[in-house]
Order: C-alpha cells, then sequence, then structure tokens
C-alpha cells in the first residue's frame, strides 16, 4: 500500500512538471525577441506580410494568448510538438527518430558511471590513507574540473588520431555490408569513446560521493553493533555499510539525470552522434526555435522518466519511504 | 580568523587551489597590460606551432593563443562570479523565506524550486541564451536561472533546523523581530555552507559557460576558452594545441575553485573535516 | 571467592595529543564475576564509555588506545588479541547493547536477519526458528509479526529489546551495557531494567553496566565502581558506596541526587493568580494527500492550569505526552488551538505577532539544551542584552545590567566579550537565566532546564534558580521529566499523559498519595525509588 502512494503521487508529480513545462515552452517562444510569426517566418525563409498574415491564422497568433495556450497544450499532449520549417519535417518525427541512438549513449554512460564510480568510492574508503585512496581522489577531483566536450576532444586526439585504435564520430560504418552481429560490435566500437567521455564526469561524482558516505556509514552506531556482533569484515562492509551508504548515491543519480542528459548534447556534437543532442545542436546552428524547444520538452520527459526509475528503485531498497516522503 | 587560516592550511589541496586561483586572477587583472592588443586581432602567421614565437602558437586565423587564453580568463571569472553573485541572491531569498516561514509560503516556494531543479538545466540554458540572443547578459541570467535550485534547498534546510533551535526561539520570546531575528540570529549561522557551495557553483558556472561558447552560444564579442575550443575543433587533427590550451586553463581554474571550496568546507566545519578528506 | 570472569589490571587508555587530558582512562582494576551486575558510574568524560569499549575490543582505534594493563578473559589478555580472535569472543562469549536503540540497528534490515546474522557468523544452527525463540524470550509481543519488522516499526523499548535478543543469541558469559535506557522514559526503563535483571539471574551471567544515574545503580548493581576523571575513586558492593561512601567525590554525587521525599512547603493559597489556562487544545495534521489519510496527533487536550504569585507548578510526564506542547503554547511560540491563557486575567491567546510584544518581557523561557540556546556568534553580553534593546533600552544601560544579571547567576561580570562556546554547559546554562531574567518576567518557563546537565552541576543550578525564585518572588512553570527534580522544586505538580493533565496537586500530597493509575505507574517506575527515602522516612 504503501510504496504505491509513493509511486502514485510521484506519477502525479511528474504529470504536473510536465505540464509546467509546456507552459513555459509556449511562453518562451513568445518571449523570444520579436514577433512570433516573423521569427517563423523569418525561419521559413519568407518574410513577406502576407506570409506573416497567414501564418497567424495558421497558428491562432490572432487569438487571445489563454485559448493559444490551450491550443498548444492540447497539441502537445498528442504529441505535437509543431513543425520545423527549415527542415519541413513535424518535429516530433525528428526528436523520435534520434531518440534511440541518445538512449543508447545515455544508459550506457550511466551504468559505466554508477558501477565504476560506486566501485572506486568503495575502494577508496576502505583505503583511506593509502596510495589507491589519494590516486582516486585526485583522479575523481581532476575529471570533475574537466569538461567533457574538452575530454572527448583529448580521447579523439588520443585514441583516434595518434593510436588509430577507435572510431571518432557517427554511430556506425557507412555503406558497408554488415551482418546483425557484425553491426552490433560496430556500433559498440564507436560507442566506446563517446560513452566513457560522457561517464568520466560523473564517475568523479559517484566516486566522491560513495566515498564520502561510506565513510559516514562506518562511523554509525548499527555498524559498531555489527562489529560487537563479531561479523566478520566483509560482511559489515556489504550487509550494513555498503547497503546504507548508497542511499544518497541512488538520490544523487536522480538529480544528476539532467546533467547526464545535458552533457549528452556536447559529447553527441563533439563525436557526431546522430542522437537528439545532435539535432539540438544542428538547431542551434538553424536557429530552429521550434526543433531546440521540441529538444528541450523531450530531453525533460527523460529526466522526468529516469527520475520515477530512481525513485522506484529507492523506494525498494530503504523499507522507510512508506512512512516518510 | 586566525583559527580558520590554521584549519584551511591543514589541507595540503586547498593551499595549492588558493595559489592556482590567485595566479588566475592576477592574470585575468592583468590581461590588457600582458597582451594590450585585442586578442581578436591577427598576430602572425597562421597555425603556427607552440613554443616558437608565440609560445602556444597561433590559430588558423593567425590569433595569438596566449593571449586569447589570457583575456578568456576575465571572461570565464567575470561570468562565474557575476552568475554565482546572482544565483546565490535568488537562492538565499527563496531558500529563507520557504525555510522561516514553512506551511504555505515553503509548500509553492519549494514546488517551484523543484520544478527548476527537475529540468535538464544544460539544455534548458542553451534554449534560454538562443531565444534571447547570446549576449553576456542572457549568458549570465541563463547560467544564474538554472543554478539557484540547490542553494535555495540548502538554505531551507538550515533555516528550518536552526528555526527550531532554541536560540533562535529565545530571540522569539525575548520579542525581536522577523527580520532581525532572520538577520542577526539565523543567516549568520547559515552562511558558511552557502559560502562553500558559493566557490564549488563559481566552478561549475565557468564549465557551464565553455560549453555554451564551446556550442557557439558565447557572446560575439568576448574571447573565452570554450569558444576557442569550439571555433578549433575542425581542425583538431592537424593543430592539436588550439583546443588543448584553452582546455588546460578550464581544468585548472576550475580544479582551483574546487580545491578552494573543499578547504573552506574543511576550516568552517571543523567538526566534518575528519578522516582522510584529501 | 570464585574465579572472576573478567579481570581488569591497570588499564591505562591514551587518548589522542591535543586533548584535554593525555589518559581516558589511567591506571583502573576491577573484577567482574559470574552472576553479578557491576555498575560503573560517573558523569560525562569520566572515561566509563571508553572503559566498556575497551572490554569489547571497541575503541576507535588508532586515535584512542589501551596503553597499559591487562584485560583477562576465560585465561587470555584480550589486549594482546588479534581482530580474528576477537571476532570469535565478541556476540559469542561477549554480548553488548548500546545507549542509543535508535541509531544501534540498521534502518534498512529487518530485526530479525540483524539477530539471525549472530547465528549464522558464528556458526550456530536453529535459523528463524531460534529467532523467533529469542524474541520471546525478552517479552517482545507477537514475534511472528515482527518476523517482517523494520527498526523504524518498533519503538524506543521494543528497539532495545531487539538489541537484548541480539547480544544475548549466543548465551555470552559477559554482558555489557552502555547506559542502555538512558534514551528511553522511565516506565520503559524500569521494564528494560527489570528484563536485564531477569536474564542475568536466570543466565548467571556478568553484566558490566555503564550509567550515570545513582537512581538506576540503586535499582540494579550488585557491585559499583566510581570514576572520575578516567580513574576509579571508589569500588564496592552496592549498600557500601550508596549507603556509607567514603571518598569525597562518591559523596558529592550522591548528595546531588534529589530524594523523593519533597520538602515542606509554605502554602500560596492567599498569593494572586498569575497563570490561568483553561481548556487549552493543540491537535497536530500531517496534511492528507490525495492517497494519503490526514494524521492527528492530540499534543494537548482540555489542559487547565493556573499558577500563582511566588509559586512553581511542574509539567511532568513522559516524552509524547505534551508537556512541552504546552509550554511553547503559554509562551506563544506555537499557537493553540482552543482554550484560554490569562496572564493577569487578559486571554494571551487573543493577541498575535506585535500585538503581543507588551507580554513578551512579563513571561520569559529557559530552555532545555545550554549548547543550542545560545547563539554561537553572539557574545555573552549582547545575548543578554538583546532583549532590553529590542524593548528600547539604550544599549550602554542594556549592557551595564547584562553585567548586573552576570553576577546575579554567579558569573564574573567580564565575561560579556566571550562567546558561548567558552563556558561549560552548567555556565551556558546560567547565562540562559541571565537572558530570561533580563526583561524582569513575572512569570518563568523553564523547559526541562537541568536535564542535560552533570547531576552535580544539575544540584548547582537549581539551587541557583530556587534562590532567584525567591529573591525576586517569581513565579515558575517547570516542566521536567524527572520525578526527582520535580519533587524538590515544584510547589505543585500536574502529571501529563497522552495531551492530558490527569492528575493535579500538591507536590507532597501527589508524591505520597497518587490517585491516578498512571500517576502511580509513573512513580513506581522510578529507578531506586526506595533507596534514600527510607533513610529519611
Amino acid at each position: 500500500m504503501g510504496r504505491f502512494d509513493y509511486v502514485a503521487r510521484r506519477l502525479l508529480k511528474s504529470v504536473a512538471i510536465l505540464l509546467a513545462i509546456v507552459v513555459m515552452n509556449f511562453l518562451l517562444i513568445r518571449m523570444a525577441p520579436g514577433d512570433p510569426a516573423s521569427v517563423i517566418a523569418g525561419e521559413a525563409g519568407a518574410a513577406d506580410a502576407k506570409y506573416i498574415a497567414q501564418l497567424r491564422e495558421q497558428f491562432g497568433l490572432d487569438q487571445p494568448l489563454t485559448t493559444q495556450l490551450a491550443l498548444y497544450v492540447g497539441g502537445v499532449v498528442q504529441f505535437d510538438l509543431g513543425f520545423s520549417y527549415r527542415n519541413q519535417r513535424t518535429v516530433a518525427s525528428m526528436v523520435g527518430e534520434r531518440l534511440p541512438a541518445t538512449l543508447l549513449l545515455t544508459v550506457t554512460a550511466f551504468v559505466l558511471a554508477i558501477g565504476i564510480g560506486v566501485g572506486l568510492g568503495v575502494l577508496a574508503a576502505t583505503r583511506v590513507g593509502t596510495w589507491a585512496d589519494s590516486l582516486v581522489t585526485v583522479a575523481a577531483l581532476g575529471f570533475y574540473a574537466t569538461p567533457l566536450f574538452w575530454v572527448g576532444l583529448m580521447a579523439i586526439l588520443l585514441f583516434s588520431v595518434n593510436l588509430g585504435w577507435l572510431p571518432a564520430f557517427g554511430m556506425q560504418t557507412l555503406g558497408s555490408q554488415m551482418t546483425a552481429g557484425e553491426r552490433a560490435v560496430d556500433v559498440a566500437r564507436h560507442l566506446v569513446l563517446p560513452a566513457t567521455t560522457l561517464a568520466v564526469f560523473f564517475v568523479a561524482i559517484y566516486a566522491r560521493l560513495t566515498r564520502a558516505s561510506m565513510l559516514e556509514v562506518q562511523d554509525m552506531d548499527f555498524v559498531r553493533t555489527a562489529r560487537a556482533k563479531g561479523l566478520a569484515p566483509a560482511r559489515i562492509l556489504r550487509a550494513h555499510t555498503l547497503r546504507n551508504a548508497i542511499l544518497p548515491v541512488i538520490t544523487f543519480a536522480g538529480i544528476q539525470a539532467g546533467q547526464l542528459v545535458g552533457g549528452s548534447i556536447v559529447v553527441e556534437t563533439v563525436f557526431a552522434w546522430p542522437g537528439i543532442g545532435r539535432l539540438a545542436f544542428e538547431a542551434l546552428l538553424q536557429r530552429d526555435y521550434n526543433l531546440l524547444l521540441g529538444v528541450f520538452f523531450l530531453t525533460s520527459v527523460m529526466v522526468i522518466a529516469f527520475n520515477l526509475i530512481t525513485d522506484l528503485v529507492y523506494s525498494m531498497v530503504d523499507p522507510r519511504i512508506e512512512v516518510g516522503a | 580568523m586566525r583559527d580558520f587560516w590554521q584549519r584551511y592550511r591543514r589541507n595540503k589541496g586547498a593551499v595549492v587551489g588558493l595559489g592556482l586561483l590567485i595566479f588566475v586572477v592576477l592574470v585575468a587583472i592583468a590581461a590588457p597590460i600582458i597582451f594590450p592588443a585585442s586578442p581578436w586581432e591577427m598576430a602572425g602567421a597562421p597555425f603556427q606551432r607552440p613554443f616558437g614565437e608565440y609560445p602556444l602558437g597561433t590559430d588558423m586565423l593567425g590569433r595569438n593563443v596566449l593571449s586569447g587564453i589570457v583575456h578568456g580568463a576575465r571572461v570565464s571569472l567575470m561570468v562565474g562570479i557575476i552568475s554565482t553573485i546572482v544565483a546565490v541572491a535568488l537562492g538565499l531569498t527563496f531558500g529563507a523565506l520557504a525555510g522561516y516561514f514553512g506551511g504555505i509560503v515553503d509548500d509553492a516556494l519549494m514546488r517551484f524550486t523543484e520544478f527548476f531543479q527537475t529540468i535538464p538545466s544544460f539544455v534548458f540554458a542553451i534554449v534560454l541564451v538562443a531565444i534571447f540572443r547570446p549576449t553576456i547578459y542572457s549568458i549570465v541570467a541563463a547560467i544564474a536561472v538554472v543554478s539557484w535550485p540547490p542553494v535555495a534547498r540548502l538554505v531551507r534546510g538550515e533555516f528550518l533546523s536552526l528555526r527550531r533551535r532554541e536560540f533562535v526561539q529565545a530571540a522569539v520570546v525575548i520579542g525581536e523581530s522577523h527580520l532581525k531575528i532572520i538577520l542577526t540570529q539565523i543567516l549568520p549561522n547559515a552562511l558558511s555552507p552557502v559560502i562553500v557551495m558559493a566557490s564549488l557553483m563559481i566552478a561549475s558556472a565557468i564549465l557551464l559557460e565553455s560549453a555554451l561558447s564551446f556550442l557557439g552560444l558565447g557572446d560575439p564579442n568576448m574571447m573565452s576558452w570554450g569558444y576557442m575550443i569550439g571555433a578549433s575543433r575542425s581542425v583538431i587533427r592537424n593543430a592539436w594545441w588550439m583546443s588543448t590550451f584553452p582546455g588546460i586553463a578550464i581544468l585548472v581554474t576550475v580544479l582551483a575553485l574546487n580545491l578552494v571550496g573543499e578547504g573552506l568546507s574543511d576550516a568552517m566545519n571543523p567538526r566534518l573535516a575528519r578522516k582522510g578528506r584529501a | 571467592m570464585t574465579e572472576p570472569l573478567l579481570s581488569v589490571r591497570g588499564l591505562t587508555i591514551d587518548l589522542p595529543p591535543g586533548s584535554d587530558r593525555p589518559h581516558a582512562v589511567e591506571n583502573i582494576d576491577f573484577d567482574l564475576h559470574a552472576n553479578e551486575i557491576l555498575c560503573l558510574v560517573g558523569e560525562s568524560g569520566s572515561g566509563k564509555s571508553l572503559t566498556a569499549a575497551a572490554v569489547m575490543g571497541l575503541l576507535p582505534q588508532p586515535s584512542v588506545k589501551p596503553s597499559a594493563g591487562e584485560l583477562t578473559f576465560e585465561g587470555r589478555n584480550l589486549l594482546s588479541l588479534s581482530e580474528g580472535e576477537w571476532r570469535q569472543l565478541r556476540g559469542r562469549r561477549l554480548g553488548m547493547i548500546f545507549q542509543e536503540p535508535m541509531t544501534a540497528l540498521n534502518p534498512v534490515m529487518r530485526v530479525s536477519d540483524q539477530i539471525l546474522e549472530v547465528l549464522q557468523a558464528h556458526g550456530e544452527a536453529g535459523g528463524m526458528g531460534r529467532v523467533m525463540e529469542l524474541l520471546n524470550a525478552v517479552n517482545l509481543p507477537d514475534p511472528e509479526r515482527l518476523r517482517a519488522a523494520y527498526p523504524h516499526h518498533l519503538s524506543g523499548g521494543q528497539r532495545q529489546r531487539v538489541m537484548i535478543a541480539m547480544a544475548l543469541a549466543l548465551r555470552p558469559t559477559i554482558l555489557i551495557a552502555d547506559e542502555p535506557t538512558t534514551a528511553l522514559d522511565v516506565t520503559t526503563q524500569a521494564q528494560i531494567l527489570a528484563l536485564i535483571r531477569q536474564l542475568q539471574s536466570e543466565r548467571q551471567m556478568g553484566v558490566l553496566f555503564i550509567t550515570h544515574d545513582f537512581g538506576v545503580v540503586a535499582e540494579i548493581a550488585d557491585k559499583v565502581a566510581v570514576m572520575q576523571h578516567g580513574r576509579i575513586v571508589e569500588l564496592g558492593s552496592k549498600h557500601q558506596v550508596l549507603e556509607a561512601p567514603r571518598h569525597e567525590y562518591t559523596k558529592r554525587l550522591i548528595a546531588a541526587v534529589p530524594t523523593l521525599d519533597p520538602p515542606d512547603r509554605r502554602p500560596l493559597d492567599r498569593a494572586p493568580t498569575v497563570l490561568s489556562v483553561k481548556g487549552l487544545g493543540k491537535t497536530y495534521k500531517t496534511a492528507g494527500g490525495l492517497f494519503r489519510p490526514k494524521r492527528i496527533v492530540d499534543a494537548a487536550k482540555n489542559v487547565t492550569l493556573s499558577i500563582r504569585k511566588g509559586e512553581t507548578l511542574g509539567l511532568v510526564g513522559e516524552s509524547g505526552s505534551g508537556k512541552t506542547t504546552v509550554g511553547r503554547c503559554i509562551i506563544r511560540l506555537i499557537d493553540s488551538d482552543k482554550g484560554r491563557i490569562d496572564f493577569h486575567g487578559v486571554d494571551l491567546n487573543a493577541f498575535k505577532g506585535s500585538a503581543l510584544k507588551p507580554y513578551r518581557k512579563r513571561v520569559q523561557m529557559i530552555f532545555q539544551d545550554p549548547f543550542a540556546s545560545l547563539n554561537p556568534r553572539h557574545k555573552v553580553g549582547d545575548i543578554i542584552a538583546a532583549g532590553p534593546i529590542a524593548f528600547g533600552t539604550p544599549p550602554a544601560d542594556a549592557m551595564k545590567r547584562a553585567q548586573d544579571l552576570l553576577q546575579l547567576v554567579d558569573l564574573d561580570p567580564v565575561v560579556v566579550d566571550r562567546y558561548p562556546h567558552e563556558f561549560s554547559g552548567g555556565q551556558r546554562q546560567r547565562i540562559g537565566i541571565a537572558r530570561a531574567l533580563a526583561l524582569q518576567p513575572e512569570l518563568l518557563i523553564a523547559d526541562e532546564p537541568v536535564s542535560a546537565l552533570d547531576v552535580s552541576v544539575q544540584a548547582q543550578v537549581l539551587d541557583l534558580l530556587a534562590d532567584i525564585k525567591r529573591r525576586l518572588n517569581l513565579s515558575m512553570l517547570f516542566i521536567t521529566h524527572d520525578l526527582r527534580v520535580a519533587a524538590q522544586v515544584c510547589d505543585r505538580v500536574a502529571v501529563m499523559y497522552q495531551g492530558e493533565i490527569v492528575e493535579q496537586g500538591s507536590t507532597a500530597e501527589l508524591f505520597r498519595h497518587p490517585t491516578h493509575p498512571y500517576t502511580r505507574k509513573l512513580l513506581d517506575a522510578i529507578p531506586g525509588k526506595h533507596w534514600r527515602t527510607r533513610a529519611h522516612a
């Protein structure tokens, strides 16, 4: 009962946030300097008065603002995110076709980041003051301070240009005949550099967080109780320290979801990865606001979905959730 | 104050960070003296390798890379500091009101904060800067708009717990006004974690600004590190230095700020700075 | 005399360099025999808890470590054991329970699994069936339901029972109990003490019982060791130490424990009424959501009480009884939902915000926690002068008065320029009293003003309060959970239970002839209730 309530509340909240984002999108396009019709007309490449008047009517810009808002929200509910005049296609179809590539990249990076980050954090925390701890701490500090796009460029320089080990651009080798298995390997090879680049910053975050959280939990009363029971150190680490230290890491993973998606824009741009991040960059170059807002909406949906998943995971690992929240 | 420095000094990394930061600040201040000419101006032949006539080489338009980095320090620090000041002011106001008054005020402000924390901040910043045209003002505003929510949450948490502390209740009982209690009783005790967070926020604001200008959303009149990397990435195969050195400049500055932030945190919360914090 | 279970000789534990003294524990000797409870008693910082941790091999090494002495247990010196050998002993031969049942259990693991873990770690058979037996043995209700319970489902007392079940799962010969009842309410404390007593005699265990409370010592000890500054200053049978203490420090500590015999007091029936509370009610609601029922808690229900000029009314009860809520409603830190709060005949509930200000100076409050009640960033003089300044007194005059007040509470007036962290708990509480007096109030609300203090300091602060109250003819609402303190301080006492006042009367009458069953239960639960009352009777 408790968990159902919790999830239901979270779902409702997510819907509310999505609605708010839609309203904000609507307001943003109208707050843009200049008349939205002429902005759109400018995008479409024809700015004569007649065309603008036609656009006004087509988009209901002559209607009161509330009616416009209702129309806009109604459209988004049916997944109508507007039209990209530059590309003469609907925004929904454009972002939709780019979604799988971005999901592949972000999910891979996330799994890498959590796995390696938590592992390094535990390693450092259980060896406080040794060279291993210092190495993890210094590396984490360094990568935490490095811009993602630069890491990507340096990785291309080293592994692609100088060593020639891995492809630097795109998601697959074009134009060659390959079996399904070969294609999977090919995509995986293309995935290595962008996914690692995107993960590196988050590895640093999770390693630092896990280390700090482990050190804090190690000093707690129930760990002392576990020692007083005569448990083996490995058992104390797994069942007591790590089990509790992981909780803030999960919470933080939820909070970080937005950063991960944001980071993918930069990484996709660097590696020409054909996802929605790359699409955002193209939209920027073309000043295609409808497309840009479509990307913003879709990335927000991704973040909210990701938050929901982490909340769900959290409610499964922390039995106290049914009382609180 | 002496004690504070004593505790700060115990963190070796923080001392190194402070040294680096002072260096970067001095370079930023002295930029017009070191390189009086505009960094946009052609200085010599394009594509000159580093460690020759120009210490860090020239770019594809023959601009001096070192001059760009030195002038870029001004932009990075300025954007970082101003946007952080704005974000902290926003966060302090919302957080203090929510935490002190609680109830409906708290509910409303926290829903608002949560909304801003949920939307992907970098994408939102891109949208804001793109729609309002890239200028130094829109960049600072966008970074501030996406950075304040953590401050608000932190301040709210501090205020909530301090509000219940007995010395604050004692101030109510002896008849002090809300404003006086907020300003003299609670705020001074809530400030140290905010200062630590602010120093870390300058660092992330610099990263954010560099990413924006890397994507071509920098102020077109200002030389910045992210712009230098973004503009030269297409020639990275034959001119590695153009994107490598500005990146190192970002790394050093951000690292210095993070180290200083940790040092401040250790010095301000002596009880938390326990074993093994590097 | 039989061979002792545990023999401690010359134990010295070092503190890290830069501490206020070199050794936490210095050259102490004691023996623990089978079927015996030895109480290590002392004030905070006496080294008693570190002694217990050393016996269990749980010192926070390497910062604190034993540097000399021997701990002989079953023929071996514990100080020379490897970590692996320690692990064999802990849980199997030595069991331990701790002060905070809230934090001593892993919050994300079922309590049954936490007990099972002990059996598994030591290769013991029995599994869940054995766990259920253990839960039964510590008198936990409905063990079957507890199989799925997490710590947050249990009350403090129930958690401490789980801790005991866990510590005794493998029938250790020694149980170490570090302040096991300090965090519990008095009625729960009585039950846990009885349980420890019962299990100890059933199993013929040796128990090393750490406490600061002489009442608990009187209740449970066979032998007593009194610690001060890391040394054992007196060691003997319970009777000898409690009834005929030899060491000066022991005498002082015991004299500081308030007796349960209320002193005779002059009746105040003629004095005018200062405060009269009628039908006060305060309900807390957690906002209901779409899928969440509203939760309603009556923190105070129809509370009626009155205080005369110069009178001290005690408001006693266990945690959650609503006594603090009532105090805060009266001083208007929280708004009540129902009832009148008449102060000299004027209903304070009729005012809000700044309209209340004139009454602020006439009713003042003394808080519980001497460390949380003073702003760490303000100087002592500013803290005391803030009230008068808020009421328009020129700062120079207010500061002058602050110095006089410091003198009144037995502190040197020159300390106005110091910060609170330079003072001890007792001194801070004096500063808190000076702050309350600065506005020359008629009514003081004291919320557990001495419960955070060591017993010797507690006695001094209570004496000071009594002295000031008499000199200034103040009225006082004294909120406390400690019936010993209430017996000594209050003219009349009101007993609160679940938000209601269940009984009210003169202190002497209420302590001698309680009528309500809860009052009786409460008085019955006071640890060491027969100690010293007999001597006086």
